[in-house]
């Protein structure tokens, strides 16, 4: 067994295979790592040199002015880092606990209502109000205006990754459900201690999207978070960062905004990188939740 | 137990309810107490205001109010806008016990926060508009501006007697004022071409150069004498310039209908102005594009201009190009830096207008105030507008910040202190909703002859007559967008004489832009302007 199985794995036409697959992977490794290669190397390239020879791998006059114009106010961009970073884990958690239930009881066979009760979830996904119903449901209604809740409460569940949860939850066999039933388990107990173990690949997909969600959510920071609040979440600070350095650019309204020189192509990859370089820090601790299959074996017999 | 479910559902239900309600209601409860204080005063204001002037004269102001005012821009960060303002509160308190606060509408999709902002019924005192660029007529359509016939000649009587009768009729929605325009601010937006005086001089061109053939003799003059010169550096983007020259052949007038690059549709003259035209299907166009030809043929710009992304007034300033274009409110500005850069080159301007004497003015609602149909306080918000418009002390901190801080006044000139520094003392709060020449302070940075420009045109000037046209796109919002997409794709070569045969290139074009829409475009632009010409003749 051992001998023969060696054996294929010593196989020329296999090893050719596998070199190819590898040469393969890497190439597209290459393709998604470049891009990011051409990022980082442009936030470090002077304005002029972009301009005259269009970006390169390597800066070829460096400078770090696009950086200084980002970070001209450390104390704010910490802070919108602390919001952006609060409201995603406050959200995902929130949001990750939310759908879980949600799913698991639109699953539940025992349960009368879930087909109208999806049908109510996902009608959404087909129809919606618009922009001015929402804005005055959260402005006027929910008097949300200048509240981090305007920007958590309406990330904290979408139809699509409800959807997503349930159908996931459905792989679990209902006979788990039934055998804590027997051994005098209540729904909560039974959906905290059994079902969420078993879903942690979900979780860790929703959570993914959610927090991603979160991480890059700057619409609604920017329709219900006045500037007159101090921080702001990031994306929208740095998108500010970009539009204002943009706007005074081709200034034509005024006469009266002060103008200097702005690396607004070096500026736009520089605020990329610094608002993409957590998430890749954070992709890899993630990742491995990805791979697991938990239900295998969970019933036997 | 189906029953039992039933209501347990209803109760679930009904508990999220609530729930969702309790904490709306939580906030709602704050936001109204503030409201329902806010209507208060409103009311007894009301009753004040409509009691006590006639029987005293005098206005009531007893209550502390803050007005709130609704400006597009990013809000300055670096702490001088608090500065300021406190300085300016400290008048307005002192004169009509309010304080004044702007909300910032910042450039992030401006667009669709400034209207919802109006929209939603929030209780923004004084609001910017533009009826070029901020959709001002339709949001007065939808009811987001105050009528002001009333209050004006009591609350800012200076404003109200300054502003000529017909400037007023232009701010009329329905026949009620419903904006106070800035009609007393110069800008000329008018494009042309820089070229260097001292050149065209040595050159033996005759100055002022005023149309595009003699342009062409001072391309060809650099062309021939100064070879390391390019004759006019243009970029890509550039080339709406050339298309003004072609407009400086017609008589058409611009009435901001926006195709992309370049407008496709235009009035035909003042003299004729309900009537739709277009420069492209000009029989002249034929023959400018056959000129753009031969420029480009000659070298008068460079080669790659249709992908080159360089800054061609970086190449003006240094000695590199003989011409550069923008419009005049630019050129006050570049007259001075070049008197710098190139001592000497006499920088002049020649603006598309001259040729034929076609000047149409900038619409004086192209800025200007409203007042936001919630406001709380609309008295006391036109009496705070009263004193940034009409008081020089107000005005000139809004506009310029502190003097010794923001800027020094030597030789009658505003210039920068020693020691500004832009990240650290740079102020503005963006109001242009009726700035005032006699207020403005003569900039070291603005080139002093500029009068002479503005006399040159002063003289030759019409009023716009297009600030209350809504141009409405609902029926032909397809057609235009192609007609974008195909001005984009063909108009830059043919101007930039980059498209081979010119009187093919301008038949392909013509084609291609009537497949698209064109002449219903056409039409359903006729149908309003007839219907705008009924409205504005009677």
């Amino acid at each position: 067994m051992e001998h023969s199985s060696a054996s294929i794995r010593s196989d020329l036409p296999s090893k050719i295979v596998s070199s190819f697959g590898y040469l393969f992977i890497g190439l597209f490794a290459l393709c998604c790592f470049m891009p990011f290669v051409l990022i980082i190397a442009t936030s470090f390239t002077s304005e002029q040199s972009i301009l005259n020879n269009g970006f390169n791998l390597w800066p070829k006059e460096f400078s770090t002015f696009a950086y200084k114009i980002v970070f001209e106010n450390p104390q704010l961009i910490i802070g919108s880092y602390v919001v952006t970073m609060a409201i995603t884990i406050v959200g995902t958690a929130i949001g990750l606990f939310l759908i879980a239930m949600t799913g698991y009881a639109l699953q539940r066979p025992d349960f009368q209502y879930r087909n109208s009760i999806s049908f109510f979830i996902y009608f959404t996904t087909l129809f919606s109000g618009g922009i001015v119903p929402f804005y005055l449901l959260i402005t006027q209604y929910l008097g949300l205006k200048d509240s981090y809740l305007a920007v958590l409460l309406p990330g904290l569940m979408s139809p699509f990754l409800i959807i997503l949860m349930k159908t996931f939850i459905r792989s679990i066999p209902h006979a788990i459900t039934e055998s804590a039933k027997i051994d005098g388990a209540g729904d909560f107990i039974i959906f905290i201690r059994l079902i969420l173990p078993m879903t942690t690949p979900a979780l860790a997909t929703i959570g993914l999207f959610t927090a991603l969600a979160y991480w890059n959510e700057w619409y609604n920071a920017l329709l219900f978070l006045s500037p007159d609040m101090k921080y702001r979440p990031l994306q929208l600070f740095l998108y500010n960062v970009i539009t204002s350095a943009e706007f005074i650019r081709n200034s034509t309204a005024s006469s009266n905004v002060p103008l200097r020189d702005m690396p607004l192509e070096s500026m736009k990859m520089a605020t990329a990188v610094v608002a993409t370089g957590p998430v890749i820090l954070f992709y890899p601790f993630v990742q491995r939740y990805f791979i697991k299959g938990i239900t295998v074996g969970a019933v036997k017999g | 137990m189906v029953k039992v479910k039933k209501m347990m559902i209803v109760a679930i239900a009904m508990i999220m309810v609530f729930s969702l309600v309790a904490c709306s209601g939580n906030n709602n409860a704050s936001t109204n107490v503030k409201t329902d204080s806010g209507t208060k005063n409103g009311d007894s204001k009301n009753d004040a205001k409509t009691n006590t002037p006639e029987e005293t004269g005098l206005i009531d102001t007893s209550e502390f109010v803050t007005i709130s005012y609704l400006v597009l821009g990013n809000k300055p960060t670096n702490g001088q806008l608090e500065t300021v303002m406190e300085k300016v509160n400290v008048i307005l308190k002192e004169k009509v016990n309010a304080e004044l606060k702007f909300t910032w509408i910042e450039w992030a999709d401006w667009q669709t926060k400034y209207n919802l902002a109006l929209a939603s019924g929030e209780p923004i005192d004084l609001i910017t508009i533009g009826t070029d660029w901020l959709d001002t007529w339709n949001n007065a359509q939808r009811g987001a501006f105050m009528a002001i016939d009333d209050l004006l000649p009591e609350y800012a009587p200076i404003t109200w007697n300054e502003v000529p009768a017909e400037d007023w009729e232009e701010s009329k929605f329905n026949g009620k004022i419903v904006l106070i325009p800035e009609n007393n601010y110069t800008q000329w937006v008018n494009h042309g071409i820089y070229y260097r005086g001292d050149w065209a001089t040595e050159l033996g061109i005759i100055q002022p150069i005023t149309d595009m053939e003699t342009m062409g003799e001072y391309f060809q003059a650099i062309k021939e004498k100064k070879p390391s010169v390019v004759p006019i550096d243009l970029d890509s983007s550039k080339s709406g310039v050339l298309y003004g020259g072609m407009v400086s052949k017609t008589d058409n007038i611009d009435m901001n209908i926006a195709t992309g690059l370049i407008g496709i549709f235009m009035g035909k003259s003042y003299d004729e102005k309900y009537t739709v035209d277009s420069p492209v299907f000009n029989p002249l166009f034929v023959d400018y594009a056959k000129m753009m030809k031969e420029w480009a043929d000659k070298g008068y710009w460079r080669e790659d201009v249709l992908n080159y992304k360089g800054d061609p007034r970086v190449a003006l300033k240094a000695g590199l190009s003989g011409a550069d274009s923008h419009h005049t409110q630019t050129y006050r500005t570049l007259r001075v830096e070049m008197d710098k850069e190139q001592p000497g080159s006499e920088l002049q301007m020649y603006s598309f207008s001259d040729t034929r004497n076609n000047l149409v003015s900038m619409s004086i609602t192209h800025g200007g105030t409203s007042v936001g149909a919630h406001s709380k306080n609309p008295e006391r918000a036109l009496m705070v507008y009263e004193l940034i418009r009409q008081d020089a002390e107000v005005y000139k901190m809004i506009n310029y910040g502190i003097e010794g801080v923001q800027y020094e006044i030597v030789d009658g000139k505003s210039r920068r202190p020693a020691g500004y520094d832009e990240a650290k003392h740079g102020f503005y709060t963006d109001f242009w909703g009726g700035r005032m020449d006699k207020f403005e302070i003569p900039s070291s940075t603005v080139w002093d002859n500029i009068q002479s420009v503005y006399d040159k045109y002063d003289r030759i000037k019409k009023p716009f007559p297009y600030g209350r046209f809504v141009f409405d796109k609902t029926n032909i919002d397809a057609e235009m967008t192609a007609i974008s997409q195909v001005v984009g794709e063909m108009a830059p070569a043919i101007l930039f004489g980059k498209a081979g045969d010119p009187e093919k290139a301008v038949e392909n074009f013509r084609k291609k832009l009537k497949a698209v829409g064109y002449d219903k475009v056409m039409a359903e632009i006729q149908t309003q302007l007839d219907a705008y010409k009924k409205m504005i003749e009677g």
